[in-house]
């Protein structure tokens, strides 16, 4: 009798007082599906402005491959304010998000005034209404900073539609050219060109300056170029060879590798007091600094176990940390902007791929499928990494996400496209 | 003659309890895995039961001499006693197991209902991608019997608003729960009337 209560207590009591709870860890594979209405424009004004830029803001958007569009031809209406929207026309074709805007005016200097908003059709809510006014030459800027503002409202994360990426391409055996475009390729820029060979740019975190190692002059040597101005200038008097210089978060110092005597160590050199302060003194080779974002503490690459490994030294207690345990080569290690994952080249078996790992645990986790990949660099906003890979003997540029949902290459350029380096987001 | 007649008893007591022993353990196997719960005929288990502990079913079993000195039927009542005893023990046990299968039962439907709705949330949820961070929402469902979805509400957002919007769009995908039709009312109610469906953005929760 006694059991039986017992039996029955544990079904009363976890009928009153539990509830069931279900779990959901996996997330759908679907992307979401945005309508990019085209914008309408009040009377007397172009309709081409209203056309271009919802078709600049849509490549935006689907440039990383992280949303599904509407086909026009698909739409049941073209509205352009929230009095001609009516969410069941975007409900039923199975529309997440609708962004809808106008040209409302142009003023006799050319400026546009645009207005737009953006739709949860789910949640029958208006997530975003924005107005912004740029000039009418500026058509791809203004599309931009719609574009990051519904990113931003949809991802949760930091829109990099107006980031720049840095690359060295090599387009025949004895030409290297640093360039810098916009991360949809556009506006080319060639920062040096140079017979000799050039690697490892770095933005300074103001997008104003380049940190990159040139061979020019026979030896490794870092240089700091003005972008504004093109002005150069190499660091002077360290060692016999300098490389892999990469700007602390608050642009006052560089950590960089320095071999005194044919020894690579990892070093921080002061921008102005042009003072050298040694991280590291081992006989391994210590190479590839990168910061934390709290600046506190460096990841490098060293083989003093025998095979190249990733390691953190905090850069006051100069106290060292093992932090890759996994195969026989992990290297060019970075930091997510969070600062509580890295990212870094995995090798395995002859294939080189990009991997990332959270600092609190102990495995790692493959991202990309090709075989040669090197130089990974990330979005500001951490979601997406841009790395150089090789399809035969042509290096081009590869992209994924890191939901692993979208993998995409970059527009081909003429000639080997190497050493990606990811612009800070612009203040 | 008297001595006859108590060894006869004796036997017959035994015998009476083997009988009684072989007649429970001819029931279907009752102390049963989970695999082993969907394979029996759960009414027909119910009958068994019923007849088993049904006050007029003919207890055939036990048999009383009419002459009996007062010794003896002293000691064929301890014995009698010692059986029922027993009886009762094994009659205890058989409603244990039985309410045993019967909820094992109720978790099986308790759990299938749960994977597939489980699968439906996921195949509609976007979840925003979130590496380094780890985040829970928890969302409390409330439905009518016919599985149409009533209400939710989002009870413990998460820290990250875009996380808590993705789960929002998703609820709002969702009007109705079919699934609850194929369950009992009864469970419906314990169960599935209201819900908590709690959104991770990892498996591993630090």
């Amino acid at each position: 009798m006694i059991r039986f209560l017992f039996v029955a207590l544990i079904l009363v009591s976890n009928s009153i007082f539990s509830i069931l709870e279900i779990e959901i860890l996996k997330g759908s594979d679907n992307l979401s599906k945005i309508a990019f209405v085209p914008f309408g424009v009040d009377d007397g004004i172009e309709e081409s402005y209203g056309r271009q830029i919802s078709r600049n803001i849509e490549k935006n958007m689907l440039l990383f491959g992280e949303f599904e569009n509407l086909p026009k031809s698909e739409m049941l209406s073209y509205p352009s304010s929230g009095n001609d929207f009516y969410y069941r026309d975007w409900k039923v074709l199975g529309v997440d998000y609708s962004v809808i805007g106008k040209v409302n005016s142009v003023n006799s200097l050319g400026n546009l005034n645009i207005s737009y908003s953006l739709f949860n059709i789910n949640r029958r809510i208006k997530l975003l209404e924005g107005e912004i006014v740029g000039s009418e030459d500026n058509i791809e800027g203004i599309s931009k900073i719609i574009s990051n503002r519904i990113y931003e409202e949809i991802t949760g994360l930091k829109g990099i539609f107006d980031t720049k990426l840095a690359y060295v391409i090599n387009s025949d055996a004895d030409t290297y050219q640093m360039c810098i475009s916009d991360i949809d390729g556009k506006n080319e820029q060639i920062l040096f060109s140079s017979k000799a060979p050039i690697m490892s740019p770095d933005w300074s975190p103001d997008r104003k300056k380049m940190a990159y190692v040139s061979f020019e002059n026979g030896l490794a040597e870092i240089f700091i170029q003005d972008l504004q101005s093109g002005e150069r200038n190499s660091i002077q008097a360290l060692g016999m060879t300098n490389s892999a210089p990469v700007w602390s978060p608050d642009g006052k110092s560089l950590a960089l590798v320095v071999s005194f005597s044919g020894n690579p160590d990892i070093f921080l050199y002061s921008i102005n007091s042009k003072r050298l302060i040694r991280l590291t003194n081992h006989y391994g080779i210590d190479t590839e600094p990168s910061w934390s974002p709290d600046s506190k503490k460096i990841i490098f690459t060293s083989d003093r176990s025998g095979s190249p490994q990733l390691y953190e030294i905090n850069t006051q207690s100069k106290r060292k940390k093992r932090l890759t345990r996994d195969g026989n080569y992990n290297a060019r290690g970075r930091y997510f902007p969070d600062g509580k994952s890295i990212f870094f080249v995995h090798g395995n078996n002859g294939n080189f791929q990009i991997a990332t790992k959270k600092l609190s645990s102990r495995y790692i986790e493959t991202l990309t499928s090709t075989s040669l990949d090197e130089s990974p660099t990330i979005s500001p906003n951490g979601n997406i990494i841009i790395y150089a890979t090789k399809d035969g003997s042509n290096g081009y540029l590869g992209g994924i996400t890191l939901d692993g949902k979208s993998r995409f290459s970059l527009p081909v350029k003429n000639g080997s496209v190497r050493e990606p380096a990811w612009s800070p987001l612009l203040n | 003659m008297n001595k006859a007649l108590t060894s006869l008893n004796t036997f017959f007591l035994v015998l009476l309890f083997l009988s009684l022993i072989f007649s429970i353990f001819s029931i279907p196997k009752l102390n049963i895995d989970k695999t082993q719960s969907i394979r029996v005929n759960f009414y027909e288990l119910i009958q068994e039961e019923d007849i088993l502990f049904d006050s007029s079913f003919p207890k055939t079993t036990v048999k009383k001499e009419t002459k009996k000195t007062s010794a003896t039927d002293e000691k064929i009542k301890a014995a009698e006693a010692a059986i029922v005893s027993k009886f009762k023990i094994n009659k205890l046990d058989i409603k244990n197991e039985i309410s045993k299968i019967k909820l094992s039962k109720e978790r099986e439907d308790i759990l299938r209902v749960s994977a597939i709705i489980q699968a439906r949330i996921s195949s509609i949820w976007i979840k925003p991608n979130s590496l380094s961070e780890s985040l829970i929402a928890k969302v409390s469902i409330n439905l009518a019997p016919s599985g149409e979805l009533l209400n939710f509400d989002l009870i413990e957002p998460s820290i990250n608003s875009s996380f808590n919007n993705s789960i929002l769009t998703a609820m709002n995908k969702m009007t109705f729960f079919e699934e609850v039709l194929s369950l009992d009312r009864k469970l419906f109610e314990q169960n599935f009337r209201n819900f908590n469906l709690v959104f991770k953005s990892s498996g591993e929760i630090e």
